[in-house]
């Protein structure tokens, strides 16, 4: 169900750009080797396919992006539109045995994807919104830009390293509860 | 506990960056846009990230019990902080089975305490470590999980199930102490045995007086004394023959169990013999406690594959009393046994041999070739059998259908043709 669900949804990301491009095989080509993508990575349960696929999807996205001279207003609901695509995707990957599923886990499960996918968009729309923001570009806007993008990437890495370390501390001095 | 990251991880980290970095090189903002909720969900479930701090205790409700039934178990699950996922395996060892839910999927809040229970059966006779549990915790957006193995700690012993016997093997010789059993010899006792002449000396209560009467002078009754036996059960553990989750060596536990718990409960002493790869013996002894001691061993009971050569001589004396009856249970397949067996009958021991027939175990041949070869196997264990009729030992072939009492039957049956002759 979350897989079929995944690429549906892909197929409606797909689709706009392909309408309103002026590069159409070319968008064509990205979002169908993106929904191939999708569906072997889907079948074959793997991460890396997943990955790709998403680029991919990503990518024809950039193409309209990059030929539109004005600020698309639709692109909070495609950037919720991938991360739900994404978080299908990848529930519908995770190694199961046959397992008893609490109907309330289910409903958790579903409800966190709603909620999570809600977020990105009012995220994207707060950077879309940003975006808008009557300020001059330059080199020190650029500046800017590449330091929040590298200070982003430097958090994800000190936060999943951080977690490491108290793992690793807990487990040398016996915490185990 | 230990930590792993998903594959989601790193594929949002990868995603996240490739989308920032795009923005940069195309200078297109609305990639950042497409980009930013997936850095976020990963900063977001890493920060929040906690240790779910779990406990989950096992407990059984009895830790002895026969083949075949069942025992309940429960789970007490307490959670430190919410887990909105929870994959929990109650991990059995081969030989148990539950029909409950396993694995379950759950959901736990801050503080609440869950108990699952379990019906767990018993489908095969032996030890057990029964309680080894899988938690494993996702954090909200599934980015980590958290893993536990809880060591099994509840020991659950599964006794083989036992056949009822109208009447067991009578041994050659008795022992010097009181018991069920009636040797050949006169002397105080109950049982009836013969009549004799009364001699100065013998008790007035022991005169025959209709016997007395008939013969015009006193004639006393004589009779056997009730004595107990040993009983070696001696256990082929060099090799078996397996089919569907089923072997000889199950067949020879069940058995052995059953002559076990019957013997004792006719006061005779038990004693057993392992003999295989790892020998282990158990002197003899009678009461309740030795048969526990017994089936204790039995459980412990296993296929040790060994290439030494071992006899005999290798078994505690003491393990093999004299005038013991000793019981075989073998499949006869390993040449080691079947001299030792032929050795203890050399040595003077009242041996039978209740041959666990591993034919029913072997696959049909479909090849000519393979058909050859069968043949001449079985032509192979019926010489050796002969080998053993001809020094007088019994040797039944017990097929995995017919009762124990059959096979007793049939071995007592030859014992008593077997005396006749000699006679």
């Amino acid at each position: 169900v979350t897989g079929g669900a995944a690429a549906l949804v892909a197929v409606g990301l797909v689709l706009p750009p392909v309408a309103r491009s002026t590069h159409v095989l070319l968008s064509l080509g990205l979002g169908g080797a993106g929904l191939i993508s999708l569906g072997f990575g889907l079948v074959a349960r793997r991460s890396g396919t997943l990955v790709l696929a998403i680029a991919l999807l990503g990518s024809e996205q950039a193409v309209w992006f990059t030929t539109s001279s004005s600020l698309d207003p639709w692109t909070p609901f495609y950037a919720g539109g991938f991360l739900l695509v994404a978080e299908l995707a990848w529930w519908s990957i995770e190694p199961r045995a046959r397992a008893w599923i609490e109907h309330d886990a289910t409903l958790s499960r579903a409800g966190s994807v709603i909620t999570t996918c809600t977020g990105g968009t009012l995220l994207a729309g707060l950077v879309m919104f940003a975006a808008e923001a009557p300020l001059r570009g330059g080199a020190g806007l650029v500046l800017v830009g590449v330091v929040a993008a590298t200070a982003a990437l430097a958090l994800i890495a000190v936060v999943a390293f951080r977690g490491d370390v108290v793992e690793r501390t807990e487990e040398l001095v016996g915490r185990d509860d | 506990v230990t930590r792993a990251a998903t594959p989601k991880l790193g594929a949002y980290a990868v995603l996240a960056g490739a989308g920032l970095l795009a923005a940069l090189v195309l200078g297109r903002p609305e990639l950042v846009a497409l980009a930013a909720p997936f850095a976020a969900v990963l900063i977001a479930d890493l920060g929040l990230a906690e240790t779910p701090h779990l406990k989950a205790v096992f407990d059984l409700d009895r830790q002895h019990v026969l083949e075949g039934e069942s025992v309940q178990a429960k789970v007490n699950l307490t959670a430190g902080r919410r887990v909105a996922r929870l994959e929990l395996l109650l991990n059995l060892p081969d030989g148990l089975s539950t029909e409950a839910p396993n694995p379950q999927i759950l959901r736990l809040r801050s503080r609440e305490r869950r108990e699952l229970k379990y019906s767990i059966q018993c489908d095969h006779w032996g030890a057990h470590l029964v309680g080894e549990l899988i938690l494993r915790a996702s954090t909200p957006l599934g980015l980590l999980v958290y893993e536990e193995n809880s060591q099994p700690g509840e020991p659950l012993k599964v006794y083989p199930h036992g056949e009822a016997l109208r009447t067991l093997l009578r041994p050659l010789e008795t022992q010097a102490f009181a018991g069920n059993q009636l040797p050949r010899t006169h002397g105080e006792g109950i049982e009836f045995a013969d009549l004799r002449p009364f001699v100065p000396g013998d008790r007035v209560r022991r005169v025959n007086w209709r016997a007395t009467a008939r013969r015009g002078e006193p004639w006393v009754n004589e009779t056997h004394p009730e004595r107990n036996a040993d009983v070696v059960i001696f256990l082929d553990t060099f090799a078996e023959a397996r089919r569907h989750g089923e072997s000889t060596l199950d067949h020879a536990v069940q058995a052995a169990a059953t002559l076990a718990a019957h013997y004792i409960r006719e006061k005779d002493r038990v004693g057993l013999v392992a003999f295989g790869g790892v020998l282990n013996w158990l002197t003899a002894s009678s009461g309740i406690g030795q048969l526990y001691r017994v089936l204790d061993s039995l459980l412990d009971a296993e296929i040790f594959l060994s290439h030494a050569w071992e006899d005999v001589s290798l078994i505690p004396v003491r393990t093999l009393p004299p005038k013991a009856l000793v019981l075989a249970l073998t499949p006869l397949l390993d040449e080691r046994s079947a001299r030792a067996l032929l050795d203890l009958r050399a040595r003077g021991f009242d041996l039978s041999v209740f041959e666990i027939s591993p034919v029913p175990f072997a696959p049909s041949p479909e090849a000519r070739l393979d058909a050859l070869a069968y043949r001449l196997w079985v032509m192979r264990r019926e010489t050796l059998r002969s080998s053993y009729l001809r020094l007088g030992v019994p040797v039944v072939e017990w097929r995995e259908e017919a009762p124990l009492q059959a096979v007793l039957e049939e071995v007592r049956t030859f014992r008593r043709h077997a005396r006749v002759r000699h006679a």
